[in-house]
C-alpha cells in the first residue's frame, strides 16, 4: 500500500501530455527557465563570489564568471576559520533535533490521527497556536530559564529549544498524513492478536517511510539553519555553530566577501543537493500539512 | 482495547503536547510575567522579582523607538505579505499553464526558501554592498539610477532593503502553498466557464479567485507569522539599523534584553509581538477549521 501519493495535485500540472491544443510549449519552459534563473541569481552569486579572489571580488565591472576562478577563499576559511568546527557543532545539533522531532512527532501524529476525542482538538489547537511564536522572543526567558536550570552554554540546551520549533513544525505535515492510513488495518491486526504499539509499530510505521524521511530533513535543515538559539544560549565560541560563525563574519562594517560566501557556500551546498535529490516529496510534504 | 481508544495513544499524544507547552508555553507565561517585573543582570537569576506593574510597558510606550519600530514592523509585514502572495500567485498561476518542466522548475524555486535566513541575510548583505554590490552595479548598467545607492546604510533606504531579501527569500513559500490550492479547484469549472464564452480574466474573477479565497486568506496569516519571525535576516543585513530605520519588533526586544539587559522592558516589547502574533494565529487556525473541520 501505498500513502503517499505518487503525484499529489499540486506538484502535477493540469494534464499530463506536455503539448495543449497541439501548440507547443517550449516557449513557456523558456521563459519559466530563465525567469527561475533569474530568481536564483543570488544563489549563484554566492558560489561565484567564493571562487573568485581578494582582488577580482572588488572588479569594476564585477565579473558575472570568475576571470581567474582561485579557491583561496575556501583554504582560507577551511584552514584559518575553523570551518569543520562550525559544522560539527551545527550537526551535534541538528541531529538530536531531527530524533527528538522524529520520535515525539511520529507518537503525536499518530496519536491525533487515531484517537477519538476532544483532547486531540484540544492537543491540535495547542500546536498550531505555539508553533507560530518567534524565536527572538522566546530567546529572553528561555535564557533565564536556562540559566536558573544551570544549562546554558551547553549543546542540550539548544537542542532541546531549537526541538520545540522543529515539532511543532512536524507534527502539523505529519498529521495528515498518518490520517491517510486506513485505520481498518490495524484493526484488522488487533483481531489477530497485534496490540496496539504492534499495531504502529510494525504496521504504520513502516508505510510512513517517506513523510518520516521529509519531516527529518526539513527539521534537519531548520535545526542546522538556526541561529538565535545559539547565539543567546550559547557563549563559549568553540561551541558556536556555523550560522554564528557566518555572522560573526559579517557582522563587522568592513567583511571579506569572498570568504563569507565560500563558508555560506560550504554551509548550504549539502543542504541544497539533498533539496534537488527530494524536491518533489518536500513540496508535497509542505504543501499537505500547512493547509490542512 | 481498541486502537481508537488506547491509553498508550493518551501517552502518545500527551507526551508532544507536553514537551510543547514546557519549551514554548512556559517561555511565554515567564516573559509576560517578567514584563511586569524589574529585571536586570543583578536579579535576572533569582526567581523573586520585584513587580513594577505597568513601568515597563510606560517606558516602552515613552520611547521614541518604540514607535518608529512598531510603524516598521506593520510597514515591513504588510508589504511582505501582499508582495509574497500576488507576486506568489502571478508565478503559481504561469506554473499551473501545462508545459514541459512545468512543476519541477517551480520546486527549484523553493531552494531559495530552504536556505537557512542567516545565510540569505549575509548574501543580501553582499548584494546590497554599495561599491562592490551586484544590485548597484546592475541598477547602474541599465541607467536606472546614476550613482551607487548606500542601501543599508541610509535611512530611507535600510527597511526597503530587508524587505526585498526577505520577499526573496518567502515568497517560493508562499507560491507552492498557492499553487496548491489551485490545482485543488476542479477543472470542469473552468471547462463549462470556456464554453459559456468566459474570457481567462473573467475566469480568474470569478472561478479562480473566489475558490482560492479562504486558502489566500490562511496563507496570508501564514506569511504573517513567519515575517514577524524574521530576526535572523535582519540581524544579518543591518541589525535593525541605521538608527533603527530598519528594525522589528521581536529585534527590538532582544536588544533591550540583550545589549541593554533590560529584560523587563524587552519582555514588555516581547508581549505586544505575542499579541499581533497571536491575533493572527487565531484567524489561521480559524481558517484552517473551517476548510477541514478538525
Amino acid at each position: 500500500m501505498r500513502v503517499w501519493p505518487r503525484r499529489s495535485a499540486a506538484v502535477v500540472p493540469m494534464t499530463d501530455s506536455p503539448t495543449s491544443g497541439g501548440r507547443s510549449t517550449w516557449p513557456l519552459t523558456a521563459i519559466a527557465v530563465v525567469g527561475v534563473g533569474l530568481y536564483l541569481f543570488p544563489i549563484y552569486w554566492m558560489f561565484v563570489s567564493a571562487l573568485k579572489s581578494a582582488a577580482e571580488i572588488f572588479a569594476n565591472p564585477p565579473t558575472l564568471i570568475p576571470r581567474a576562478p582561485s579557491t583561496e577563499a575556501f583554504a582560507y576559511v577551511i584552514w584559518r576559520e575553523n570551518v569543520f568546527r562550525y559544522l560539527r557543532n551545527s550537526l551535534i545539533i541538528a541531529v538530536p533535533v531531527s530524533v527528538i522531532t522524529l520520535v515525539l512527532g511520529t507518537m503525536g501524529a499518530y496519536a491525533m490521527s487515531r484517537l477519538k476525542s476532544r483532547l486531540v482538538d484540544v492537543a491540535i489547537v495547542i500546536v498550531l497556536l505555539l508553533q507560530v511564536f518567534p524565536e527572538a522572543l522566546l530567546a529572553t526567558p528561555m535564557f533565564i530559564i536556562f540559566r536558573s536550570l544551570g544549562i546554558l552554554n551547553t549543546f542540550p540546551a539548544v537542542i532541546l529549544a531549537t526541538a520545540s520549533k522543529t515539532l511543532a513544525f512536524g507534527l502539523v505535515i505529519l498529521r495528515p498524513m498518518f490520517a491517510r492510513v486506513p485505520i481498518e488495518l490495524e484493526e484488522a491486526a488487533q483481531v489477530d492478536g497485534c496490540s496496539v504499539w504492534q499495531g504502529f509499530w510494525r504496521i504504520v510505521v513502516p508505510m510512513m517511510k517517506i513523510p518520516l524521511m521529509v519531516v527529518g530533513c526539513l527539521s534537519f535543515v531548520q535545526a542546522y539553519g538556526q541561529f538565535v538559539y545559539a547565539l543567546t544560549l550559547l557563549s563559549k565560541n568553540e561551541m558556536q555553530p556555523a550560522t554564528v560563525g557566518i555572522y560573526s563574519f559579517v557582522g563587522a562594517e568592513y567583511a571579506d566577501w569572498h570568504r563569507v560566501m565560500a563558508f555560506s557556500s560550504i554551509f548550504v551546498l549539502p543542504i541544497l543537493v539533498v533539496f534537488i535529490v527530494l524536491q518533489r516529496r518536500i513540496v508535497e510534504g509542505l504543501t499537505a500539512g500547512a493547509l490542512k | 482495547m481498541t486502537v481508537r481508544q488506547s491509553p498508550l495513544l493518551y501517552v502518545f499524544l500527551a507526551l508532544p503536547v507536553l514537551y510543547l507547552m514546557a519549551m514554548i508555553g512556559f517561555p511565554i507565561v515567564y516573559n509576560i510575567v517578567m514584563s511586569f517585573q524589574e529585571v536586570n543582570l543583578g536579579n535576572v537569576a533569582d526567581w523573586n522579582r520585584p513587580f513594577v506593574g505597568f513601568d515597563n510597558y510606560r517606558e516602552v510606550l515613552a520611547e521614541g523607538a518604540f514607535r518608529k519600530v512598531f510603524v516598521n514592523s506593520i510597514v515591513f509585514v504588510t508589504a511582505n505579505v501582499i508582495a509574497q502572495i500576488g507576486i506568489g500567485l502571478a508565478v503559481a498561476l504561469f506554473f499551473a499553464q501545462n508545459f514541459a518542466g512545468a512543476s519541477f522548475l517551480r520546486g527549484l524555486l523553493m531552494s531559495a526558501w530552504m536556505l537557512p535566513a542567516l545565510v540569505v541575510g549575509a548574501l543580501w548583505k553582499w548584494l546590497f554592498t554599495t561599491e562592490a554590490g551586484i544590485v548597484n552595479h546592475a541598477l547602474l548598467a541599465i541607467g536606472l539610477i546614476s550613482r551607487p545607492i548606500y542601501w543599508l546604510s541610509d535611512v530611507s533606504t535600510a527597511l526597503p532593503a530587508v524587505t526585498i531579501a526577505n520577499i526573496w527569500f518567502g515568497m517560493p513559500f508562499s507560491m507552492i502553498l498557492i499553487a496548491a490550492g489551485l490545482s485543488g479547484i476542479p477543472r470542469e469549472q473552468y471547462e463549462a466557464a470556456a464554453l459559456d464564452g468566459a474570457g481567462s480574466l473573467a475566469r480568474f474573477r470569478y472561478i479562480t479567485l473566489p475558490a482560492l479565497a479562504p486558502t489566500l486568506l490562511a496563507i496570508a496569516c501564514l506569511a504573517t507569522i513567519y515575517t514577524m519571525r524574521a530576526f535572523d535576516l535582519i540581524f544579518a543585513m543591518t541589525k535593525g539599523g541605521p538608527l533603527d530605520s530598519s528594525n522589528v519588533l521581536p529585534l527590538l526586544s532582544y536588544q533591550f534584553s540583550f545589549t541593554q539587559f533590560q529584560f523587563g522592558t524587552g519582555a514588555a516589547i516581547g508581549t505586544f509581538a505575542f499579541v499581533i502574533v497571536f491575533a493572527v494565529s487565531l484567524i489561521y487556525v480559524r481558517t484552517l477549521a473551517k476548510e477541514e473541520p478538525v
